[in-house]
């Protein structure tokens, strides 16, 4: 009679790597995506503090020259990102120091600088980039710059005619960055 | 693809909407004193309708429930209002 080999969840284990389930992590240092058309680049260390509340209130204490951006806007220099009617993110050029927690004029903040990732695309294409992306329609004006980016939810709007930035939950960041790596242009 | 309009974010894709509830059912108080069977209705009946319906929706993507009045035979929708008054 054959001896019938049992195989162990330990032994299973040994056997598998679930490292090759998951898509490749890009080395954020140095990764770039360049078309003849546009580009896309990851930004490190812009502050990113989620305001709930009242946000004209948050803006006046946080960063009174802020200015709000919904989808596909433009926002030079510091941002308040619209999420919806009482939330947004506010997006600095560096950390704010601001304590985490209600404030008595009526707003909350919660540090988040590292919650979301940030991918700039550029170039006279970024546009019809994003339009792959989304059926929104980025002209007409939508307070909130939430929206399913390649199917995630993002944050997307401008700061330049031709420069868009990309908020994206951490976690969703490879899978969108590998999702770009596929546009051609 | 179909457009729903979220009344904070105006017209975005049907992907970004869940359906919620039907619109009108008052949760049955005090919950001591309610039966099996009224909270089951509650909780699992729905009407249903085939055409004209009133229901709450959310657009996932900013959080916002609404309502939302449409057709269930030909898919049109008649509008969506905000569920509260906050700034536009």
């Amino acid at each position: 009679m054959a001896e019938k080999t049992v195989r162990t969840g330990w032994d299973l284990k040994r056997g598998h790597d679930a490292a090759t389930k998951w898509t490749p992590t890009p080395d954020w240092r140095s990764a770039a995506i360049v078309r003849s058309s546009w580009s896309a680049r990851p930004l490190h260390g812009l502050g990113q503090t989620l305001l709930s509340g009242d946000l004209d209130a948050a803006r006046a204490a946080l960063a009174p020259n802020a200015s709000e951006a919904g989808l596909w806007q433009v926002a030079e220099g510091d941002a308040l990102v619209r999420i919806a009617r009482d939330r947004a993110l506010l997006v600095t050029a560096r950390p704010l120091s601001a304590p985490a927690g209600w404030s008595p004029s009526g707003w909350a903040t919660s540090a988040a600088d590292d919650a979301w990732a940030v991918i700039e695309l550029a170039g006279e294409s970024a546009r019809a980039v994003c339009a792959q992306a989304t059926s929104a329609d980025l002209e007409a004006g939508s307070p909130s710059a939430a929206l399913l980016f390649a199917g995630v939810t993002c944050l997307l709007y401008r700061t330049a005619p031709e420069t868009a930035r990309i908020h994206v939950e951490r976690g969703f960041a490879p899978y969108l960055w590998r999702w770009l790596e596929t546009v051609e242009g | 693809m179909q457009l729903f309009s979220c009344p904070f974010c105006g017209p975005r894709d049907e992907t970004e909407f869940h359906f919620a509830a039907e619109a009108g059912k008052t949760r049955p108080e005090p919950a001591g004193e309610v039966s099996p069977e009224a909270w089951s209705g509650y909780l699992y009946a729905k009407s249903n309708p085939g055409g004209p319906s009133r229901e709450i929706w959310q657009h996932v993507t900013c959080g916002e429930f609404f309502l939302m009045e449409r057709d269930t035979l030909t898919h049109e929708v008649a509008g969506s209002k905000a569920l509260r008054g906050q700034r536009p």
